[in-house]
């Protein structure tokens, strides 16, 4: 990376344990790129939201709470005004972002319904601009494309 | 994360959160709120102090919320910033534990 770049100093990658408590990593790590690139508080509480949701998932079921298992999360600038976010395991592939399932998750009719931690998919494709999975041999690869608005 | 406890009027719980409920600030308010749950039938949670919401902070709201209604009771939340009110909406709660952006309007609706 040259040294222009504003973030040449920052590492593009963390290499997570498979713990929840890891997670305050990647907000510090999320706060610093944001930070370097000027990306906007939407963009970022955007990111943040989904990593988040993103992780959990791969460590409580991707995992099954194994804590003894790695999860890479790596950054990349896109573009002028569009970055990503990859994470990748070694858990079993997880179907729902199979592209040839459809989406499992249904609108809750009454609060019994809200399933805790159900909803993280459809967060997901709300809050990214793009969301793509990959399976690893082993694993998953989950791609979080996040473009920044044009300012005005 | 910080969580405050209010005895209003009309036998009304308010809980006044404060900071980021990421997956640490959740941890912090999980006891607070689900005694507030086993203990109030109407509950107002305030959340104008809230900078983050998200996946582990909709547990500390869905979790409670269906205690309450388990027990005959109600809650409510409490102006939500913009980005903390997406995340709600994303996630469908609105349409069950409703959002209010008026305490008056919030605490008649808890207190009917």
């Amino acid at each position: 990376m040259p040294e222009d770049d504003p973030a040449h100093a920052i590492p593009m990658q963390l290499t997570l344990r498979s713990q929840l408590d890891e997670l305050a990593r990647v907000s510090q790590w999320v706060e610093t790129l944001t930070h370097a690139y000027a990306i906007p508080n939407d963009t970022r509480y955007s990111m943040e939201l989904c990593l988040e949701e993103a992780l959990a998932n791969v460590i409580r079921h991707g995992y099954r709470g194994d804590a003894d298992q790695t999860v890479v999360v790596k950054f990349e600038r896109r573009g002028e005004r569009e970055f990503a976010f990859s994470i990748e395991d070694s858990a079993p592939h997880f179907r729902p972002f199979d592209p040839d399932e459809p989406p499992q998750e249904a609108e809750a009719v009454n609060l019994e319904d809200i399933v805790p931690g159900g909803h993280g998919i459809r967060l997901m494709r709300k809050f990214a601009s793009s969301v793509e999975w990959a399976p690893l041999e082993p694993g998953n690869r989950l791609s979080l494309g996040f473009v920044v608005p044009n300012a005005g | 994360m910080k969580a405050t406890i209010d005895e209003l009027e009309g036998n009304v719980t308010k809980v006044v959160l404060d900071g980021r409920m990421d997956i640490d600030g959740s941890a912090a308010v999980d006891l607070r709120m689900n005694v507030v749950a086993g203990s109030s039938t109407r509950v107002l949670v305030d959340l104008a102090g809230v900078t983050f919401l998200g996946s582990m902070g909709l547990r500390s709201i869905v979790l409670p919320a269906q205690a309450v209604r388990r027990r005959g009771g109600k809650m409510a939340l409490l102006n939500p910033i913009p980005l903390v009110e997406e995340v709600l909406k994303g996630a469908n709660i609105p349409a069950l534990v409703p959002i209010y952006h008026d305490l008056d309007a919030a605490l008649a609706e808890l207190r009917a």
